[in-house]
């Protein structure tokens, strides 16, 4: 199974866009959300096989900052988020 | 730290990946319910430092762990795809008596070559043959069609075997004895017709369907109180019933 300091990827992704997104200023009246955002990220991954052979993608953010003597393998996310707009095109 | 790491296919990894993102993409729905300005992932790619492995058949991949270098580099791109294109590029799926390559009993060597040849079940297959293309010229004469069509033919015919449901004996107008064979999938291929012996004796077959057979009986069948009724509907199905008069 995955690391225990390892997400499952799908989180990975709920998490980094889970920002406050929504800025008012209620005295100037000015309402701003950031409508779209792309991020590029450095990922450890852990990929696993559980027993009836479905493989897992395990990931994390960078767990260290320190440079040691063992780098971890940083692999490279990249995506991009909208909001959703939702049926009536709002 | 993460363990040893799986060697994986690319296939593999995609599919988890899909359903990873599938799954965040039900997520960020729902969460869009009360939070109206939510997010949809529209595109993502990862860049992934790897060490390929070639085992003579399938390629597979390793993640680079911790301390290992000169990794190679694969990027993986999804973007956003409508159901047209979808329609577009994926193959109709298969119908619902469609065999499986894996599924036909072949020796490993001619599953890889049709696999090179983008065929993956007997619809594939039919596909071919449809549009004319000799499998044997393609292939440069490797694999062996007659000894294909058969296997073909007998893991179609063992997924639907002869079902023998009641055995009787009957007299005709000319007053001559028959034995009726009644049941499910009997003689289903009109090029074969069925072959019966009766007590080791070669029988007359009157007449045959997928539900009924009619074997003529004779004095040369010797039938008495314990007989054996071989019938061969086709030559994948082969049943032997012990019938009591």
């Amino acid at each position: 199974m995955i690391d225990e300091a390892f997400m499952p990827f799908r989180e990975i992704v709920e998490r980094m866009l889970a920002f406050e997104n929504e800025f008012v200023d209620e005295e100037a009246g000015v309402h701003t959300y950031v409508y779209e955002c792309e991020i590029e990220s450095p990922v450890e991954l852990d990929v696993a096989r559980d027993e009836e052979g479905t493989l897992h993608i395990g990931s994390t953010p960078p767990l260290y900052y320190e440079r040691t003597s063992f780098l971890p393998s940083f692999h490279r996310l990249r995506f991009t988020a909208e909001i959703n707009r939702g049926d009536d095109g709002d | 730290m993460a363990t040893e790491n799986t060697a994986w296919a690319l296939e593999d990894f995609v599919d988890s990946l899909v359903v990873e993102l599938d799954k965040t993409r039900e997520t960020l729905a729902v969460k869009a319910i009360n939070k109206p300005l939510s997010y949809t992932v529209k595109e993502v790619a990862l860049d992934l430092n790897i060490f390929p492995t070639y085992d003579g058949d399938q390629v597979t991949f390793v993640t680079a762990q911790p301390g290992q270098e000169g990794a190679s580099k694969v990027s993986i791109q999804l973007g956003s795809i409508t159901d047209q294109q979808v329609r577009a590029t994926s193959k109709t799926p298969g119908a619902k008596d469609d065999i499986n390559l894996d599924e036909i009993d072949l020796d490993k060597g001619t599953k890889k070559k049709l696999r090179k040849l983008g065929v993956n079940s007997v619809d594939d297959l039919k596909q071919i043959e449809q549009k004319n293309i000799d499998i044997k010229k393609v292939s440069d004469n490797s694999i062996d069609y007659t000894q294909l069509a058969n296997q073909i033919r007998k893991t179609k015919r063992d997924q639907s075997p002869p079902k023998v449901r009641a055995v009787s004996l009957s007299r005709g107008e000319d007053d001559r004895p028959y034995l009726v064979i009644e049941g499910e999938n009997l003689a289903v291929d009109p090029k074969f017709p069925p072959v019966a012996v009766i007590n080791q004796t070669l029988a007359e077959v009157m007449s045959s369907s997928d539900k009924r057979v009619k074997i003529q009986l004779t004095r040369d069948h010797d039938f008495s109180h314990q007989n054996e009724l071989v019938l061969t509907f086709d030559p994948f199905a082969v049943v032997k019933v012990n019938v009591k008069a």
